[in-house]
């Protein structure tokens, strides 16, 4: 069952369309990708599933009924521009937008203090924000937007600003509340955190939807069908890519018939980043 | 709208500021150092002794020298024999800080005066100086008309009418009054209205304008609701007021009851000459004859009997209604830019109407009843500035219920308005918005 549903959604900025019939449907568990080039209506769409901005047409529905404010406590949202008030104390910080999710000040504390530890940033309590560093200040900022236990977490570019040490740790954690059991919609410009985590996407493009669904078909289905297959003979090591008009077996066959030995034979599954440029780039060339 | 977001905003931005430690030293800061200025200056004008100056005087006239007294801060020596040219070389070694040449008696019967100093004398000398110059010349000339005893037909004609001013209660009782408390009770009362509603909302917008900048608004808005976020806010800060104001209240009460413990002065007249004489036991100072003189029995009676209590009621309710329209204004500014420097421009519609409000109470206080002052005290964005400077002379209470509703009706028309720029303000990033943006926000669904 999808945890959010976005039927038909239009919005528009005056004479500025940013979504245009746009439908996607997030699966409860797993994690979602959500992309697309600047621009392209990511924002907006997250901001209408968070009802900070209002659709001109369309609904979103949580778990089946349209989405009210009492669900948005359920969500967690970590914008791409993040923000912390910079005089406040790390502590009253996390504690006060805790709470304004609906945790009680007690529950807010408790769990706070939990995931101070689990990061190992107990001793920031008391501590100003200004006085953190950039990759700080990102892990009270994770820490906030997944402090009140979100059903749906919504994570725009959640690497951004992590050396690669903290950017693993923030991976574990997304994959941690996974398993968990919780639905985290991604939204990320690197195609390769797509690939390794994501199990559906959703592409816009100029305000449209241009492609959805799982990782792996859309990976076969802009596959050219091309198998690598890599051979030892008397001159060698080869490798040669030919196009599978055959079937796998048929094509083993002539190469065993030939008497070479095969070392290894694999699909070769596009990756999301050229798919990600052709789909973009392709229907700009197309509208021209 | 939810109460209970409302309320977490609210208290939030309630124990931010009230937690801070400027709060609490304008708070209790503040009257204190208000007190002190206040007493500092007399207590300087009637303690501290002015250097006393050395004068020497060439007396070429032969009528001034006579009229110097010494004093406190003068000591005059006739020098008159003496040779000016070498008393200036000598000046210094023979103990003097001034010389002073008198000129002869020129035709038009008058005198000049020089002095010779290393440093400036200042204005206050030079005034003693020339009016007792003035006053012999005068007494010179009076003698020049020959007439017998003019002189004294002269102190006899000199006049100082005295005005006893009453103003008449419901009950057709006489008052003595003072039309100087009144307008000076009107005039602080203006101001400090006008002072506080520009502060207060202009801290609505800077808190405003700091969620937007540090981008922490979205993550608030992803839990409240803009409208929940803008009114919380502003209630908040509102309380925060409230408390300072209460906290100045009592705290003025505890210094005037502390005050009044020591000093004795209960506002009561027969206490006029204890009071008098306590204050001369206490500083040395002869300020007896300033309390006999029935001047200062007046303001007390008229002290006494300004209404107090509705002042500080119509203070709270004009400044909350008011605050809360400048406020709603100052949030739906704040929320289209991104630093207070770009606020100037967008400012202007919210800082005019609070200038003339401020402007017109200059001439409300002198003029409570003139018809530009009414229309002022009636128009929803003078009204609370202008109406609180009115209020001491006494208001009908028609025209205070009719403008405090136009003023509740225009708040609501401006909070919904602002609160429909604010949600679309706040998410508004990178472009340098001007009014007509505002405009357009405001027919957006």
């Amino acid at each position: 069952m999808a945890i959010i549903e976005c039927r038909d959604i239009c919005k528009s900025f005056g004479e500025k369309v940013a979504l245009d019939h746009v439908s996607v449907d997030i699966p409860e568990g797993g994690i979602f990708g959500l992309l697309g080039p600047n621009g392209a209506g990511k924002t907006t769409l997250i901001r209408i599933i968070n009802r900070i901005t209002i659709p001109n047409s369309g609904e979103v529905l949580f778990r089946g009924k349209p989405i009210t404010q009492k669900d948005v406590e359920r969500i967690g949202y970590m914008p791409e521009e993040r923000g912390l008030y910079r005089k406040m104390k790390v502590g009253e910080q996390a504690m006060y937008l805790a709470q304004l999710k609906g945790m009680s000040a007690g529950a807010a504390r408790a769990a706070l203090k939990e995931w101070f530890v689990r990061f190992g940033i107990e001793d920031w309590w008391g501590k100003k924000v200004e006085e953190l560093s950039k990759g700080m200040a990102q892990k009270l900022q994770f820490i906030t937007t997944v402090v009140h236990k979100p059903s749906l977490m919504i994570l725009d570019e959640p690497f951004s600003g992590f050396d690669p040490v903290n950017a693993d740790i923030i991976r574990k954690e997304i994959l941690r509340l996974k398993e968990e059991g919780a639905t985290i919609i991604l939204s990320t410009h690197n195609m390769e955190s797509v690939e390794e985590l994501c199990d559906e996407i959703a592409l816009i493009n100029k305000s449209k939807l241009v492609i959805t669904g799982a990782v792996d078909s859309i990976r076969r289905e802009y596959g050219n069908n091309n198998i690598e297959i890599e051979y030892t003979d008397a001159d060698g090591r080869h490798t040669e890519v030919i196009s599978r008009d055959k079937a796998g077996n048929e094509v083993l066959k002539t190469f065993i018939d030939k008497g070479v030995t095969i070392n290894s034979y694999k699909e070769l599954m596009p990756r999301m980043n050229d798919i990600f440029i052709k789909l973009v780039t392709g229907e700009e060339a197309g509208e021209k | 709208m939810s109460f209970k977001r409302t309320g977490i905003v609210l208290s939030h931005e309630y124990l931010l500021r009230v937690k801070k430690k400027s709060f609490l030293i304008t708070t209790f800061v503040v009257p204190i150092l208000f007190a002190a200025l206040c007493i500092l200056p007399s207590l300087l004008m009637l303690n501290s002794k002015e250097k006393c100056q050395k004068v020497a005087v060439v007396d070429y006239s032969g009528i001034v020298m006579p009229y110097f007294e010494n004093g406190s801060t003068a000591e005059f020596t006739d020098c008159s024999s003496e040779d000016p040219a070498v008393l200036k070389d000598e000046l210094a070694s023979r103990g003097f800080d001034v010389l002073l040449i008198v000129s002869q008696i020129d035709s038009a019967k008058s005198v000049s005066l020089q002095t010779y100093s290393k440093k400036p004398t200042g204005i206050d000398f030079n005034d003693g100086l020339r009016n007792r110059a003035n006053k012999a010349v005068e007494a010179y000339r009076i003698g020049c008309y020959g007439i017998a005893g003019l002189d004294q037909i002269m102190k006899d004609v000199k006049a100082n009418v005295k005005l006893n001013e009453f103003t008449l209660d419901e009950s057709g009782n006489a008052q003595v009054s003072e039309s100087g408390i009144y307008m000076v009770i009107s005039m602080v009362l203006g101001m400090a209205i006008y002072m506080f509603i520009a502060l207060f909302g202009a801290m609505v917008m800077s808190s405003v304008i700091e969620e937007k900048s540090s981008r922490v608004v979205e993550v608030l808005v992803s839990s409240v609701k803009a409208t929940e976020l803008m009114f919380g806010k502003i209630i908040g800060i509102a309380l925060v007021a409230l408390t300072q104001f209460l906290l100045w209240i009592i705290l003025t009460v505890v210094l005037l009851a502390a005050a009044g413990a020591i000093f004795g002065f209960g506002g009561d007249l027969a206490s006029t000459a204890q009071m008098a004489d306590m204050a001369k036991g206490m500083g040395g100072v002869d300020v007896a004859a300033m309390a006999q003189n029935s001047e200062m029995s007046v303001i007390f009676t008229t002290l006494a009997h300004v209404p107090w209590g509705t002042l500080i009621i119509s203070f709270f309710i004009y400044f909350v209604l008011g605050y809360l329209l400048y406020a709603s204004m100052y949030a739906a500014v704040g929320s289209a830019v991104e630093n207070e420097a770009d606020s100037q421009q967008l400012q202007l519609p919210i800082t005019i109407p609070l200038m003339i409000g401020f402007f017109m109470v200059m001439f409300a206080f002198k003029n409570p009843d003139s018809p530009a002052v009414f229309w002022g005290s009636m128009i929803p964005f003078t009204s609370p500035i202008v109406m609180l400077a009115r209020i001491p002379y006494g208001v009908p209470a028609w025209e205070l219920v009719l403008s405090i509703a136009l003023l509740f009706g225009t708040f609501l028309v401006l909070a919904w308005a602002s609160a429909k720029i604010y949600k679309a303000g706040i998410l508004m990033f990178g472009k340098k918005s001007n009014w007509g943006d505002l405009f357009r926000w405001l027919k957006q669904k």
